[in-house]
């Protein structure tokens, strides 16, 4: 469905949602003040609902946003972010009964940063959909560009468009791949030896400054103490040295291990364009691989990293 | 002092003779971002972008700095002493710098030096030793809105030179001595060239739209703005990440800590953030900021009234737009500002 | 049991990011198999030696600026 109607099927239903005072409030999009972006709404009345949108600049994910809110609360869900709340749920952050799940079809969402490199160095002033192609406009120049060049790398390798959990549905159910082969992709270093494999981690994240847009953007971290604000003791250095740098992203994306659903949020909020996606692409790869599981799919499951089978692999223990 | 004119030929001389005793700066194409480079050749030079992602504060104030290393053994050499970090050497020219930016150095001045108590020395020696050349904007973008902070496209405060760029040749507006020095040999400019700056000035604060207002903020008392009903939204995508303060340039809170390895050590001081929970907690547990609200207020209430009563209407934010364009959730400063201004 | 899937998962992400093998090891042993241990504890100590010291992510305040 076009992003345009799958808008204002949401605007319909979360306005009903509203006048039955079936939630406090329904969280979706709205549109941003810069181009390529929409950004988080909450909606808490009937009228407010005019506001909300969708489209494929919806890059954040807001099941992140729910976590610690009480009362009922709707939710724009598309497939990641619906596994998403399915792993909260595992995990006893929400009860089923006070979500409202909005369901939607990822349309698959547009990176911003592949867009303006095509522009490189130019202002871009305004980007609207238009079918198959963004209409980019900016100082002296009006350019089409086919989304499908510039989508976001997680969104190539989507097995999950369709929403996993929801209450209603926003049009039909499409084909739940993106067609990206993920396991080709996930683990590019795996074929490099182990000094080579390093210099690719160090380049990864050369440009991290520690603003922890990455952390505060995924669903899947709600510590209320997270490892690296712990003090006593300190376990991660708060410099800019490589090994502080690197020691963050190395433990945050262990902490996901099993509950990562690959939504690119992290990637997005970046400010510096780090794909701190590298290491947890490869962490549910060795999931998917080595314990069959995938997270997100039920919320009656219980998360990998806290049962055992019998014939787990061990070949690695001495 | 008489504003003068380098011929854009005369490029490459200027360069050269800057490096002969300085550390050129200036932004430059890095693997497609717009990023502070040493200048190596005058044609990586860029005369038509808009800003660079993150401010050039670390020059003056580095994201990680060693305060002072110390080794606590007595028979080793450089045991039980506190060894201070050498000064910067040699001084740099920050080059094409966005008058914003300089004016943000003016700002932060008056929090790191502010009387003999507190003389930030790590501060004033890179400051003393740097010379800022600017690039005046003359095709701001959308999201700048300098005009209406008390900067503008072709602000002076902070710089050292303001280049205008006429098209042929470049007008040098001489702000300082520092700044007369470099460029004693280059021709007066002509009152047709000032025109012609004057114009260009008055053409780029006339394209800004979408500014902020603030009559309302400078007139209301703090507690009717910090109690206003407003903030029970505007915190509400807010994820707490450091984004905004990190590319801020005005933007300038810190956190010092002592590591040590075994006897060895450094003290250190890191870029902190006052969206971090962290950042006000205190030893008891308490925490007089402890939610989101009150967080995301003290961003807006402490840039927009309390530095401006403070230090003399002078105001925390120079309208760069940076924060606008990279906030993850799009949380718009000019709109907060508004809605205080209401 | 559980440790064992954590284990394989840190140790394929370590060496994934470029800790080179034969650094990081694991192995089951109980507080009552004390010639184990120290066999265990001999051979990972040879093994390692024989790799130098180390770089993955390696701190020292004596060099950092």
């Amino acid at each position: 469905m076009e992003p345009e109607k799958a808008a204002e099927k949401i605007r319909q239903a979360a306005k009903k949602l509203l006048e039955e005072k079936k939630v406090d409030v329904v969280v979706g999009y709205a549109k941003g003040t810069v181009p390529m972006r929409d950004r988080p709404y909450f909606a808490n009345t009937p009228e407010e609902c005019a506001n909300l949108t969708w489209s494929s600049f919806c890059c954040n994910n807001l099941a992140s946003l729910l976590i610690g809110r009480k009362g009922k609360i709707g939710i724009v869900a598309q497939g990641c972010v619906s596994r998403n709340l399915a792993g909260l749920i595992q995990e006893n952050q929400f009860k089923r009964e006070d979500l409202y799940i909005i369901g939607v079809v990822s349309p698959g969402m547009v990176d911003r940063r592949k867009v303006q490199a095509r522009f490189s160095g130019k202002v871009i002033t305004e980007v609207a959909e238009d079918g198959e192609d963004l209409v980019v406009k900016g100082r002296g120049f009006e350019e089409r560009v086919p989304k499908k060049e510039v989508k976001r790398d997680n969104c190539y390798t989507c097995m999950h468009r369709n929403p996993v959990i929801f209450d209603e549905m926003i049009g039909e159910k499409e084909t739940d791949s993106f067609g990206g082969e993920l396991d080709k992709v996930a683990a590019p270093w795996e074929k490099l030896t182990a000094d080579e494999r390093y210099r690719e981690f160090k380049d990864t994240l050369k440009d991290c400054i520690r603003c922890y847009a990455c952390r505060d953007a995924c669903p899947l971290c709600y510590c209320h103490v997270c490892f690296v604000d712990e003090t006593q003791p300190q376990w991660c250095g708060k410099t800019q040295d490589e090994a502080d740098v690197e020691t963050f992203h190395l433990l945050r994306a262990f902490h996901c291990a099993g509950r990562c659903t690959d939504c690119g949020a992290c990637e997005s909020a970046c400010p510096q364009g780090i794909k701190m996606r590298r290491l947890t692409t490869k962490i549910e790869k060795d999931i998917r691989q080595m314990y069959g599981y995938e997270p997100g799919m039920n919320p009656e499951a219980t998360p990998p990293m806290s049962v055992y089978r019998p014939n787990d692999p061990q070949d690695f223990i001495l | 002092m008489a504003d003068k004119i380098l011929a854009k030929d005369k490029l490459a001389e200027l360069l050269a003779g800057l490096k002969k005793a300085h550390d050129v700066f200036a932004p430059q194409l890095k693997q497609g971002k717009v990023t502070w480079a040493p200048v190596e050749d005058a044609k990586d030079l860029l005369w038509d972008f808009a800003n660079t992602e993150f401010s050039p504060k670390d020059f003056f104030f580095p994201q990680t700095e060693c305060m002072m290393r110390f080794v606590n053994q007595a028979g080793d050499p450089q045991g039980m002493l506190m060894q201070d970090e050498p000064r910067l050497e040699p001084p740099r020219v920050l080059l094409n710098i966005r008058p914003c930016d300089a004016k943000a150095f003016g700002v932060l001045d008056m929090i790191f030096c502010q009387d003999e108590m507190t003389d930030d020395v790590y501060w004033r020696d890179k400051r003393e030793k740097t010379v800022l050349i600017g690039l005046a904007c003359n095709d701001p973008c959308p999201t700048c809105f300098c005009a209406s902070v008390n900067c503008g496209p072709h602000h002076e405060a902070g710089l050292d030179l303001l280049l205008v760029d006429l098209g042929e040749k470049f007008l040098v507006k001489v702000l300082s001595e520092k700044g007369a020095a470099l460029v004693q040999n280059l021709p007066e400019a002509s009152s047709v060239d000032a025109a012609k700056a004057a114009e260009l000035k008055k053409a780029a604060e006339g394209s800004m739209t979408g500014g902020v207002a603030m009559d309302q903020v400078n007139k209301r008392e703090v507690m009717e703005l910090f109690d206003a009903p407003m903030w029970n939204r505007v915190f509400e995508s807010c994820l707490n990440c450091g984004t905004c303060t990190f590319c801020c340039p005005t933007c300038h809170c810190f956190d010092i800590q002592d590591e040590t390895q075994g006897e060895a050590g450094r003290r250190v001081r890191n870029w902190d953030y006052c969206m971090s929970w962290l950042f006000t907690v205190h030893g008891t547990g308490h925490n007089p900021r402890p939610g989101k609200k009150e967080r995301v207020r003290q961003r807006f209430m402490h840039k927009f009234k309390y530095i401006p009563l403070k230090r003399g209407g002078e105001i925390g934010c120079v309208g760069c737009g940076r924060c606008v364009l990279l906030c993850p959730v799009n949380i718009d400063v000019r709109e907060v500002v508004n809605q205080m201004n209401a | 049991m559980f440790a064992r899937r954590r284990f394989a998962v840190l140790k394929n992400l370590l060496e994934y990011a470029g800790l080179e093998p034969g650094r990081l090891h694991f192995s089951w042993i109980s507080s009552a198999e004390a010639e184990k241990f120290q066999k265990t504890a001999s051979r990972v100590i040879e093994e390692v030696r024989k790799l130098g010291p180390a770089k993955f992510v390696i701190k020292d305040l004596r060099k950092v600026a």
